[in-house]
């Protein structure tokens, strides 16, 4: 995995190489994993807020119930 | 890097953006802070996570299209030739700042001994992005839904914006080209796009239950925390110090990059490849933030709320040309743009039903389009770029700035790029069912469920200790 291991080798070479972190080549993985991070994060966080306010929405609170709710702490 | 000179002014320009970035992060601050305050108790963290969360949104977006876009699009695609390759369509050829360069498998996208720029320069772009997301964020806050804010903000942070600074803030911009576009400071491509997106997206929207009486009477629903939103708005105008040196290129060389003979002429220059000052720009951002709080305090008649977001309106204005202004031009173009912006809110809100809870669409949107059809005028025949001069519509050479090139580049900023795709995508997102919070939620509070939760926490504890 390491792309460089040992400095002065890596930098005294005729022409050194740029890209020095782990698993160089191997970037095109590594974006469909993030993509499918990305999209997953708002599939996942969807789900929960619309849950969330449907629930919510059910209990048919008026504009000041919350008060009772705030602590002092 | 061999050559020590070389590299000094190599890594002066990676550490110059690197300290903008760190700057412009207080700008998201602010802006959160800012939410906040304006927000209604029961509704703060819902707000502040609202806002918190295009960080990361537009960030990993910006990184898998939103660069690239930017580095492609100059040339529209097909309305202007690339001065690089003479060819209209999307640059992803082999030249030098090819979008080719940076697509997000691209290993100049990472740690890279050969790039020392290349990773500092996408930041500072991203700290564009956010702050175009969270200008929207505060029009719509109590009552989005944060799915639909995220897709909003992924929209103008890494896709709409991007386009509009391919097209009017990059040295090879077909807007400079064929319209003579200039925007040295943002007044169109960040602020009027991010005000017309949140107005597209209010339209659709609604305003807060309760914002409007039965007889369509705007009812005030003011800052819930005046020092929130003061200590927001000043660490904004902190930011901006950090904006306004990310827009300029600290020392670059004119002489052979115009192509002149024997010259050599090192200054600072801004995102054009035009010369500047950062001294000069300083001047003028003062004296436009000054103008804007002059004008802002007069005209809301000393209301903290306005007087400084009037500041902010006034730098907002004069930033088109404060690359070239004189500091008195800023000023008194700041005011003009603290008028019309204070003016068009209050009219649009009453005429149209608009519910811009913080303002947002008047201070960026309205400010930023008066500030970019201003600097047609004030700068007409300046040239907007140092390459080449030739005249409107044409495409192969520069336009000189201009009065209707500058009112046609306000209009594609404010509407075409900004109102309009806010206004589609709001439109599929509320198709979906998927824009707005529930009535009784909103009614309820956000953040019910949390404070409740909280005052359990509370309850428990506190028996615990009898």
């Amino acid at each position: 995995m390491a792309t460089v291991t040992n400095w002065i080798d890596h930098l005294s070479a005729e022409e050194v190489a740029g890209a020095v972190y782990p698993g160089v080549g191997t970037e095109g993985v590594l974006v469909i994993v993030g993509l499918v991070i990305w999209i997953g994060w708002h599939v996942l966080t969807n789900n929960t807020e619309s849950k969330e306010l449907e629930q919510l929405a059910r209990k048919r609170h008026s504009a000041n119930d919350h008060k009772s709710n705030i602590t002092e702490w | 890097m061999t050559d020590e000179l070389g590299a000094l002014s190599t890594i002066f320009t990676e550490f110059y953006y690197w300290i903008t970035v760190v700057l412009m992060f207080l700008i998201h601050v602010g802006f959160c802070m800012y939410e906040v305050g304006a927000s209604r108790y029961k509704h703060h963290q819902h707000t502040l996570m609202k806002n918190t969360m295009l960080i990361p949104l537009v960030t990993v977006t910006w990184f898998f299209f939103g660069w690239w876009i930017y580095w492609a699009f100059p040339t529209g695609p097909g309305l202007a030739p690339s001065i690089m390759n003479e060819s209209a369509a999307l640059i992803t050829d082999d030249s030098a700042f090819s979008a080719k360069w940076y697509v997000p498998t691209s290993d100049l996208m990472a740690v890279n001994l050969g790039d020392h720029i290349s990773g500092v320069f996408w930041a500072a772009f991203l700290l564009f992005s956010w702050t175009a997301a969270s200008i929207v964020s505060g029009a719509v806050i109590e009552r989005i839904t944060t799915f639909a804010f995220g897709i909003l903000a992924i929209a103008i942070g890494s896709v709409f914006w991007t386009i509009d600074a391919a097209w009017g803030w990059h040295f090879d911009g077909w807007m400079l080209k064929i319209l003579g576009y200039h925007d040295a400071y943002a007044s169109g491509v960040i602020h009027a796009i991010a005000g017309g997106f949140a107005l597209g997206i209010l339209i659709v929207l609604g305003p807060r239950i309760g914002k409007f009486s039965s007889s369509g009477e705007p009812r005030n629903i003011g800052p819930r925390n005046p020092w929130l939103v003061t200590i927001g708005l000043f660490l904004i105008y902190t930011g901006f110090w950090g904006f306004y040196a990310a827009c300029n290129i600290p020392i670059f060389n004119l002489g052979p990059e115009y192509g002149m003979e024997g010259v050599t002429y090192f200054t600072a220059t801004n995102i054009y490849v035009t010369p500047t000052t950062l001294s000069g720009i300083t001047m003028n951002f003062l004296m436009s933030l000054s103008g804007g709080l002059l004008a802002g305090y007069w005209i809301a008649k000393g209301d903290p709320f306005w007087t400084y977001s009037s500041g902010l309106a006034g730098i907002i204005c004069a930033s088109a040309g404060n690359d070239l202004y004189h500091p008195i031009q800023s000023m008194i173009i700041a005011m003009i743009g603290v008028m019309v912006a204070y003016k068009l809110h209050y009219w649009v809100e009453r005429k149209f039903k608009i519910d811009d809870a913080v303002g947002a669409v008047a201070v960026h949107g309205y400010a930023g389009v008066a500030g970019l059809i201003i600097c047609g005028f004030v700068l007409n025949g300046y040239p907007s770029s140092g390459y080449s001069v030739g005249s409107m519509w044409v495409g192969t050479d520069y336009a000189p700035i201009n009065p209707l090139g500058m009112f046609i580049g306000a209009i594609i900023m404010f509407v075409v790029l900004g109102l309009i795709p806010g206004w589609i995508i709001a439109k599929v997102l509320h198709g979906m069912g998927k824009l707005r919070i529930p009535r009784e939620v909103e009614i309820a509070g956000l953040d019910y469920n949390l404070l409740e939760a909280a005052r359990d926490d509370e309850k428990a504890v506190s028996s615990s200790t009898r």
